[in-house]
C-alpha cells in the first residue's frame, strides 16, 4: 500500500515532492563535484624519471615527537624539498638483484646539491623484473626501507615534484575543510525542504489515520517515499556533478591551483555515495516530521488545517538554547586561540552551529519580532492579515526564514571573513615594508644584492625569499615564513616589533609573530629556545630573539637566509630584495644589468602586494559562488513550496472580499518581514561567526566589511525572496480553471 | 417528564448489543481556566443497524462526540465501546485496524487523498488491510453510489462536491462496515445534492449502524432518530423525527444558546 499511495502521489501531485526532489539532487550535485574535485588526478611531470622503474629518495616526510613521557605523539608533515643522499649510493642500488642501472639525480634542474649528494635515485629494471619486485629487494637492500621513499607507478611524479605534491596535499587539505561545509550546508537545506514537505501534507495523513492507517503505516508510507526521493535525486545529481566537478578543476587549474592537465574523479560509485550520504538526511528529517503528522489525533489533526502550535516543542527550543550556547563557547574559544590553525578548525563548528540555532529557534524568533511589529497591524487590513498570517503560522514562516538566514549568514561569513583578511593583510603590508625601492623578479642572486648595497646613498638593502617552516603549534606544521639576509632589517621593514629586536638576524635566532608566539600556540617569548625545520626537514634550533606584529604582510616566522641556503630545494635566490635609501636612476640600471630583475618604488610594490592578496580569495569566490547558488535555490524551493501552500487561503480571503491589491500588499508586508528577520537572524550568525575569526586571524576583532558586496548581499537575499514570493502570488492569483477543489 | 422517560429508554444497559456505545463520556480541550469542556458526561448507544442524526447548534459537542465514538478521539472522561471493543483498553494500532476493518467515515471535506484516483481512493481501506483488491467489487461499489466507471480514474479534484462525497460513501461501504460515521456529510452540498447523497447513504448501508453528525433538519427525513446536544450533554431524543418539528427543536436550542450568551 505504501509504495502505491507514495509512487501515485509523486506521478500525480509532485508539488511538494518537488522541492525534496530538488534539494536532494542539488545536495547530490554538490556532493559529486566535491569529490570530484577532492579526488582530481594531476599528472606531475616525470621528466627524466620517467624511464626509472624505481626512485628513491631519502624519506620525504618530517617525523616528530611532540610531547614527553606518555603524552608523546609522532607526527609527520610533508617535506618541500628533498634531503639528499650520499651519490655512492647508486652504485649499491645498481648492484641490487633484477636492476639494469641506477643513476643519482637532483631534484630541479637548476637545484644545488652539495658535493657529493643527490636528491634522487632512478633505478632500471632488468627486462622481466617488475617495478614492485624491483622496489622490494631495493626496500630489503635498505634495511627495510627506513628513512627512504621508494616509489613505483605514478607515486615516482610525487618524488619527482615535491614542492607540487605538498601543494596538491595542501588543496586537499582545504578541501578537507571546504567540501564538507558545502555538503552540510546541502544537507541542511534538504532536511528543511523534506520536513516542509511532510509538514505541508499533514492532512492528507490525518485523513489516511481516520479511515484506518496506523501510525507505523503513515511513518512507512512518508519514509518510503522520502527514500525514493533521496535515491533519485542522488542519481539525478550525477550529470550535473560531474559537469561541475569538471568546471571545478578546470577553474582551479586556471587561476594555478591546480597543475595544467588535472581532471575531476569520475565515478559513477559517487552517485551511490551521494544517495548513501541524502538517505539519512531525508528519512530523518522526514521521521521527525512523520512522528508529528502520526502522533496528533486524527481529529485534532483535520481541525488544525490552517493553525499550527504557535508555542514550540520545549525540546526543539532547548536544543536551539544548547546550540546557541554552542556558538557562544566556540566564539570565546576562537578569540583565545590564535594563528592560523584556529581558523580552520572554528569555521566550520561555529557556523553549523549559528546555523543549528537559528533552524531550531527560528518559531520563537519568528514569534518575539511578529511582537515587535504587532502595533504595524493597525496600519490597514493588509498589516493587519500578514501579522495574523505570521504569527499563527511561526513554524511555518520559521521554515521560509532559515533558508535566507542560512544564505546571509554562510555568504556573509566566507567573504566578510576574506575582505577583512585582505584587508589586514594589504594594510600591514603597506605599514610593514618600510624600504624605498623593491628589487623582485628572478635571478635575485646574492650578487645583486651586494651590488645594490653598495650603491651610492644605499643606507641598507636586505633580501627576503618566501618559505615555509615547519613548527609545532602544538601540531607539526609549516607555516609561511621569510629567510631575510644579514643587515639591518629595521631599516627597510617595520614589522611592528612588540618584544626583543629586529636589527639583525643571526644565525640561531628567529623572529617571531605574536599571533604564532601566543599561548595556545606556540607559547613561546623572547629568549625561549626552539627548533623550527627547513623545507628540507632539517632542524633549525634558535634563539627567539623578536616577537613582531605585523605577520599578514611576510608570514609568521623570520629566519637568516644563510640558514636556509642549500635546504629548500632552490638555488640560494632572494623572492625580493628591499632598498632603502639610493637612486632610482642607480637602482633602475642595476635591474637592466640583470635580465628578469624588476625594480618598483615602495607605492607601486604595496599597490601589486593589495592587488594580489585579492586574487589569492579566488578559490573563496568559488566556494562563495556555489553557497550562494545553493542558498539561493534552498530559498526559492522553501519560499514558492510555503507560499503555494496557501492557495486555499488566499481563496477564501478573495472569496469574502479582500480585493487582489490588499492580498498582494499582505504578501509584500510577509515578504519582507521574512527578508528582514532572515536577513538579521544570517547577519548575527555572521557576526558571531567573523568576530571569533578575525580576531584569531588578523588580530582585530572588528571585521572589515565592504559597502558594495554586503549591499549586493542583502539585494540579492532580497529580490529573491520578494521574487519568489510574489511569482508564486501571482500563478496563484490565477488559479487554472481545470482544478474546482 | 417525557424527556426523562425518554433518556431512561437510551441508558446505556451494560448488557447491550449495540455496537456503538458511550457511557459517561467526558471531553476537554486546553487546561486550567482556560479549558474548554466539549462532552460532558455523555451516555448513548446506537442500536444495530439504526440510522441517527446527532444535531445541535454550533459548539455544541457533535463532532467532538463524533469523533470520541469513532475512536479518532480519546475522551477524558468514560468509556466508549466500539464493535463491542472497548477502545480505551486497546492500543492506537488496534483502533486503527478497529477502524479499517469495521468502521467506515464521511467527512465534510478532505475526504479523498488529493493524489489518488477515485478508485484508488474507494480501495484506499482495502489496501491499508493488505487485502487484495478486486476491482470489480469496487466499480461495484462505485456503481451502488451512483459513480460511472469513467469516473473512477479521475483525480477527486475532477469531481463536483457531490460525486466527492459519493466517491466517500462508496470508500465507507467498501469494507462492508458494521458502522458508519458521518460528520456533516453534506454540509458543503446544496440541499438537492445534499437530500441526493443521504437517500443514498441511507439505501446502499441498509443493515449498518450509521451516525451521522449535521446541523441541516431535512437530513433527518430519512433517520430513525434524532438526538439533540446542548453545551456538550445529551438534550433529548426524537424517534422517527420530522425535519419540521426537528428544525423546531433546533430554533429552540439556538434561542437558549444565545440566551445563554447574553
Amino acid at each position: 500500500m505504501t509504495r502505491g499511495w507514495m509512487l501515485a502521489g509523486l506521478r500525480r501531485q509532485p508539488g511538494p515532492m518537488i522541492g525534496t526532489l530538488a534539494a536532494a539532487a542539488t545536495a547530490a550535485t554538490l556532493t559529486i563535484a566535491a569529490f570530484g574535485v577532492a579526488g582530481a588526478h594531476s599528472p606531475l611531470p616525470l621528466g627524466r624519471l620517467a624511464g626509472a622503474d624505481v626512485v628513491v629518495a631519502a624519506d620525504t616526510q618530517l617525523q616528530v615527537t611532540i610531547g614527553t613521557g606518555y603524552s608523546a605523539s609522532v607526527q609527520t608533515a610533508p617535506l618541500q624539498a628533498y634531503r639528499g643522499m650520499p651519490a655512492q649510493l647508486a652504485n649499491q642500488l645498481a648492484r641490487v638483484p633484477g636492476a639494469a642501472a641506477a643513476t643519482g639525480e637532483t631534484g630541479f634542474p637548476d637545484g644545488t646539491v652539495p658535493p657529493g649528494m643527490v636528491d634522487l635515485i632512478a633505478v632500471k629494471a632488468d627486462p622481466g623484473v617488475s617495478a614492485g619486485t624491483l622496489a622490494q629487494r631495493i626496500k630489503a637492500t635498505l634495511d627495510g626501507g627506513a628513512g627512504y621513499t621508494i616509489a613505483t607507478g605514478a607515486a615516482r611524479a610525487d618524488l619527482a615534484n615535491p614542492a607540487l605534491a605538498v601543494e596538491i596535499s595542501n588543496g586537499h587539505a582545504l578541501g578537507g575543510v571546504v567540501i564538507p561545509m558545502l555538503i552540510i550546508t546541502a544537507l541542511f537545506a534538504l532536511a528543511a525542504t523534506t520536513a516542509l514537505s511532510v509538514d505541508l501534507r499533514r492532512r492528507r495523513f490525518a485523513l489516511l489515520r481516520a479511515i484506518g492507517a496506523t501510525r507505523g503505516q503513515v511513518r512507512r508510507a512518508v519514509l518510503a517515499e522520502q527514500a525514493l526521493l533521496a535515491v533519485a535525486g542522488g542519481l539525478l545529481g550525477y550529470v550535473p556533478g560531474t559537469a561541475g566537478g569538471a568546471l571545478g578543476v578546470g577553474a582551479l587549474v586556471a587561476h594555478g591551483m591546480l597543475p595544467a592537465g588535472s581532471s575531476a574523479a569520475s565515478n559513477p560509485w559517487f552517485a551511490v555515495l551521494a544517495c548513501v550520504i541524502n538517505l539519512p538526511v531525508c528519512v530523518l528529517s522526514a521521521l521527525l516530521a512523520a512522528r508529528r503528522a502520526a502522533r496528533t489525533s486524527p481529529a485534532r489533526a483535520m481541525r488544525e488545517t490552517h493553525t499550527e502550535r504557535t508555542r514550540p516543542h520545549p525540546v526543539r527550543v532547548l536544543l536551539g538554547l544548547a546550540a546557541g550556547a554552542a556558538v557562544i563557547v566556540l566564539s570565546a574559544l576562537a578569540l583565545h586561540s590564535n594563528g592560523p590553525g584556529a581558523e580552520a578548525a572554528m569555521a566550520l563548528p561555529l557556523l553549523m552551529a549559528g546555523m543549528a540555532a537559528v533552524a531550531l529557534l527560528g518559531p520563537v524568533l519568528v514569534t518575539a519580532a511578529a511582537a515587535i511589529v504587532r502595533p504595524l497591524a493597525g496600519t490597514g487590513p493588509a498589516a493587519r492579515l500578514a501579522l495574523a498570517g505570521i504569527r499563527r503560522l511561526p513554524r511555518r514562516t520559521a521554515s521560509a526564514i532559515i533558508p535566507i538566514a542560512m544564505a546571509v549568514g554562510l555568504t556573509g561569513a566566507i567573504a566578510f571573513f576574506n575582505t577583512s583578511e585582505a584587508h589586514a593583510a594589504a594594510a600591514q603590508s603597506a605599514q610593514a615594508v618600510t624600504a624605498s625601492y623593491v628589487l623582485d623578479g628572478s635571478g635575485l642572486d646574492g650578487e645583486v644584492l651586494t651590488q645594490a648595497r653598495d650603491l651610492p646613498g644605499v643606507r641598507a638593502a636586505i633580501g627576503i625569499t618566501a618559505m615555509d617552516i615547519g613548527v609545532t603549534d602544538p601540531n607539526l606544521e609549516f607555516l609561511g615564513g621569510e629567510a631575510v639576509s644579514a643587515g639591518q632589517i629595521s631599516q627597510v621593514l617595520d614589522l611592528g616589533v612588540a618584544g626583543g629586536s629586529l636589527s639583525g638576524l643571526k644565525p640561531g635566532q628567529i623572529a617571531i609573530s605574536r599571533l604564532e608566539a601566543s599561548s595556545g600556540v606556540m607559547g613561546v617569548h623572547i629568549g625561549a629556545r626552539i627548533t623550527v625545520y627547513l623545507p628540507d626537514g632539517t632542524p633549525y634550533p634558535a634563539t627567539v630573539t623578536a616577537i613582531y606584529q605585523r605577520s599578514l604582510a611576510l608570514g609568521d616566522l623570520l629566519i637568516p637566509a644563510s640558514v636556509a641556503d642549500g635546504h629548500t630545494g632552490a638555488p640560494a635566490q632572494y623572492s625580493q630584495i628591499l632598498v632603502s635609501g639610493g637612486s632610482q636612476r642607480e637602482l633602475a640600471a642595476l635591474a637592466v644589468g640583470h635580465p628578469g630583475v624588476r625594480l618598483a618604488s615602495r607605492a607601486v610594490y604595496n599597490a601589486e602586494v593589495a592587488q594580489n592578496t585579492g586574487q589569492n580569495s579566488f578559490g573563496d569566490n568559488v566556494i562563495l559562488g556555489v553557497i550562494g547558488a545553493l542558498a539561493a535555490v534552498t530559498m526559492i524551493n522553501t519560499l514558492a513550496v510555503s507560499t503555494t501552500e496557501r492557495r486555499g487561503q488566499l481563496r477564501l480571503l478573495s472569496r469574502i472580499g479582500a480585493t487582489t491589491g490588499q492580498l498582494a500588499s499582505a504578501f509584500r508586508l510577509q515578504a519582507l518581514f521574512i527578508t528582514v528577520v532572515g536577513i538579521a537572524a544570517g547577519g548575527a550568525v555572521c557576526a558571531g561567526t567573523l568576530i571569533g575569526l578575525d580576531r584569531a586571524v588578523t588580530g582585530s576583532a572588528v571585521p572589515y566589511i565592504p559597502a558594495v558586496p554586503a549591499a549586493l548581499i542583502v539585494t540579492g537575499v532580497a529580490a529573491l525572496t520578494f521574487g519568489t514570493i510574489m511569482t508564486s502570488f501571482a500563478a496563484m492569483s490565477h488559479p487554472p480553471a481545470r482544478h474546482r477543489r | 417528564m417525557a424527556a426523562e422517560q425518554a433518556l431512561n429508554r437510551n441508558v446505556v444497559d451494560p448488557l447491550t448489543a449495540a455496537p456503538v456505545v458511550l457511557h459517561g463520556v467526558g471531553k476537554r480541550f486546553g487546561r486550567g481556566s482556560e479549558a474548554v469542556k466539549a462532552l460532558d458526561g455523555v451516555s448513548l448507544s446506537f442500536p444495530a443497524g439504526s440510522f441517527t442524526a446527532v444535531l445541535g447548534v454550533s459548539g455544541s459537542g457533535k463532532s467532538t462526540l463524533l469523533q470520541c465514538a469513532a475512536g479518532l478521539e480519546q475522551p477524558s472522561s468514560g468509556t466508549v465501546r466500539l464493535c463491542g471493543v472497548e477502545l480505551a483498553r486497546v492500543s492506537d494500532r488496534r483502533r486503527a485496524v478497529l477502524r479499517r476493518q469495521r468502521v467506515g467515515f464521511v467527512f465534510q471535506e478532505l475526504n479523498l487523498v488529493p493524489e489518488l484516483t477515485v478508485r484508488e481512493n474507494i480501495a484506499l481501506p482495502l489496501r491499508l488491510d493488505r487485502k487484495r483488491v478486486a476491482w470489480a467489487a469496487i466499480e461495484q461499489a462505485a456503481a451502488r453510489v451512483g459513480l460511472r466507471p469513467g469516473q473512477l480514474r479521475r483525480l477527486p479534484s475532477e469531481l463536483s462536491g457531490g460525486q466527492q462525497q459519493r466517491a466517500a460513501i462508496a470508500r465507507a461501504l467498501v469494507i462492508r462496515p458494521e458502522v458508519i460515521f458521518a460528520d456533516e456529510p453534506t454540509g458543503a452540498l446544496d440541499p438537492y445534492t445534499a437530500e441526493g447523497v443521504i437517500r443514498l447513504l441511507r439505501q446502499s448501508a441498509a443493515g449498518t449502524t450509521v451516525v451521522i453528525v449535521t446541523h441541516q433538519p431535512e437530513v433527518t427525513r430519512f433517520c430513525d432518530r434524532a438526538v439533540f446536544l446542548y453545551a456538550g450533554r445529551v438534550d433529548g431524543f426524537i424517534d422517527t423525527p420530522q425535519p419540521a418539528a426537528v428544525a423546531a427543536r433546533l430554533h429552540a436550542l439556538g434561542e437558549r444558546a444565545s440566551g445563554d450568551d447574553r
